[in-house]
């Protein structure tokens, strides 16, 4: 009866998925059926895809947003989080309850002006202008806070007092000790930066500049009777981050246990 | 020099913060008081309340606002009811198999939502797709519906494919909270002869209330940034805007009508809302996160 349920809501997880694969393989006679395996596989709506984006240098652009994305995070929080827990400082509870409530602004509510400036700035279609307004999490801030909170403080007292350097400090003790949390946070980090959506899309119109959900959602839209083509596009779309997931998949699940989501 | 170095690490960060989260708030806010069609070169009118005015007396914003409520509230069996379920089945189950359904009901909350609206999106073709040739050869359905043109459909299927996607994640919160129960909970209730029913209601309900409400608290706060991009793709807030909300409303003000006063104006009423959502969840949560101490 229980594994009855778990396997019904297992296969409501995945089939989606399954029949994605599924109908990508399909050809143009069989697309419209509900066979459950292509009776004669094809590859051609990979290659019309393949031909009609350019899903590598999409691919790139996705990889090269989150990567940059998640390396910038993490050292802009990196250091701010360890100012906040090494020293008592004026203005101290004002800076963390401004951090606190950064978290909550929806991006909506600054897209206007930062549309603006990236304009103004002549970064659109660059996937700098796409990482530019996130070069700073404050969900990442405030978890390395968390992190750096359960670090001994007589460790750090310690290695001061024999002369290591406050940068040092956090760079040859601390972030070795925490390196499993820092990772666990560089993974949610990447993934979202992987997902971005709104942003991306303001600042990038051709498909060469757009990661590839963008390049997508342009296909998605001008080809609607593609159905085959659109799978296989959307199929390749999946594989990186399910490939990481294959890997990493205990990581990644205890990441988002620890750090919840933004 | 010494009292300057917090500062010196924190600089980075509250720089870049500065500039693209600060500085675009207020600009927001001083938008929200003037009309202005974004085309570089011209100058922002203010218009006082004007925009506010509107606000209140359109339509269309005001049924973002029922929508808004209706995925907050339709959502919660997908982050709440039906995880807290899978959590608690799972967690009474030995080795591997546990792991194996936990990791296949987390794959949906790793995909992009592109990918996740395309993929539904053929699904629920409105004549081949999937999920009317089942229906139909079923004999639930006479003729095909057209499920993100039908305004009785929209944004139904807007709240489950959201939902589809969410439950991976609350699942394993709920597990993760789980594991730091006390077993001996459990034993001493099977002692005093309570049923698992009686077990969940009475001991894991009370003793997981602080995940629960966690995840209450990021459910509301987050409901209406998770739909967007399905709003977006599939429906475009449509038809007749039964599918969107307030954030794609924002977002339409904004780069559809090129009304930028308007959608900042939209963008501070949210948010004097939502702050006040926020207190008092945050309320909520003090009030119960020290349960089990």
């Amino acid at each position: 009866m229980q594994h009855g349920l778990l396997i019904l809501m297992c296969l409501i997880a995945v089939f989606p998925l399954y029949w994605m694969v599924n109908s990508s393989f399909k050809n143009e006679s069989e697309i419209f059926t509900s066979s459950l395996v292509p009776s004669s596989p094809v590859l051609s709506n990979y290659t019309y895809a393949f031909e009609q984006m350019p899903i590598f240098r999409m691919m790139f652009n996705s990889f090269g947003v989150a990567i940059l994305m998640t390396a910038l995070q993490l050292i802009t929080g990196l250091l701010a989080a360890y100012a906040l827990v090494r020293w008592r400082f004026r203005g101290q509870l004002l800076i963390f309850s401004v951090l606190s409530l950064t978290w909550l602004i929806p991006f909506q509510a600054v897209m206007i002006p930062n549309y603006v400036l990236v304009n103004q700035m002549g970064m659109n279609e660059s996937l700098l202008g796409i990482v530019l307004p996130f070069t700073v999490s404050t969900f990442a801030i405030l978890s390395l806070y968390q992190s750096f909170q359960s670090f001994p403080k007589v460790l750090i007292e310690a290695a001061s007092i024999d002369g290591l350097s406050d940068f040092n400090i956090l760079v040859k003790l601390i972030l070795p000790n925490i390196k499993s949390s820092v990772a666990s946070l560089g993974i949610i980090l990447f993934i979202n930066g992987w997902n971005e959506y709104l942003w991306p899309m303001l600042v990038t119109k051709k498909m060469e500049n757009a990661p590839l959900q963008i390049g997508l959602k342009l296909f998605v839209n001008s080809d609607t009777n593609m159905w085959g083509s659109l799978m296989a596009a959307t199929t390749v779309s999946c594989l990186p981050i399910l490939i990481i997931y294959l890997i990493l998949q205990r990581q990644i699940v205890d990441s988002f246990v620890r750090f919840g989501i933004k | 020099m010494r009292r300057a170095k917090p500062f010196l690490y924190l600089l980075p960060a509250l720089a870049l913060l500065a500039v693209w989260m600060y500085r675009p708030l207020l600009y927001t806010f001083y938008l929200a008081f003037h009309k202005w069609s974004m085309v570089p070169g011209t100058e922002p009118l203010f218009v006082g309340l004007d925009n506010f005015a509107r606000l209140l007396q359109n339509k269309g914003f005001l049924d973002s606002i029922g929508n808004t409520v209706l995925y907050t509230i339709g959502l919660l069996p997908f982050s709440i009811v039906i995880p807290l379920v899978l959590a608690t089945v799972t967690h009474h189950m030995e080795g591997r198999m546990k792991n194996v359904y936990r990791a296949l009901f987390f794959i949906p909350m790793i995909l992009a939502p592109v990918s996740v609206s395309a993929i539904w999106r053929w699904l629920f073709h409105p004549s081949n797709g999937l999920v009317n040739i089942v229906l139909m050869k079923l004999g639930a359905i006479d003729a095909p519906i057209a499920f993100f043109s039908d305004p009785g459909w929209a944004k139904w299927i807007i709240l489950l494919i959201t939902g589809w996607k969410m439950v991976g994640f609350s699942t394993i919160m709920f597990a993760a909270a789980l594991t730091g129960i006390n077993r001996e909970y459990y034993e001493a209730a099977s002692q005093d002869g309570a049923g698992s029913l009686k077990q969940f209601f009475h001991i894991t309900i009370p003793l997981m209330s602080p995940m629960i409400i966690f995840m209450l608290t990021m459910s509301i706060l987050f409901s209406s940034q998770w739909t967007f991009a399905y709003i977006d793709i599939l429906t475009t807030g449509g038809p007749y805007g039964t599918s969107t909300n307030i954030y794609y409303e924002m977002y339409k003000y904004a780069f559809s009508n090129l009304n930028a006063g308007f959608s900042s104006a939209a963008a501070l009423l949210f948010f004097v809302v939502f702050g006040l959502i926020s207190l008092g969840l945050n309320a909520l949560s003090r009030k119960y996160s020290f349960y089990d101490n």
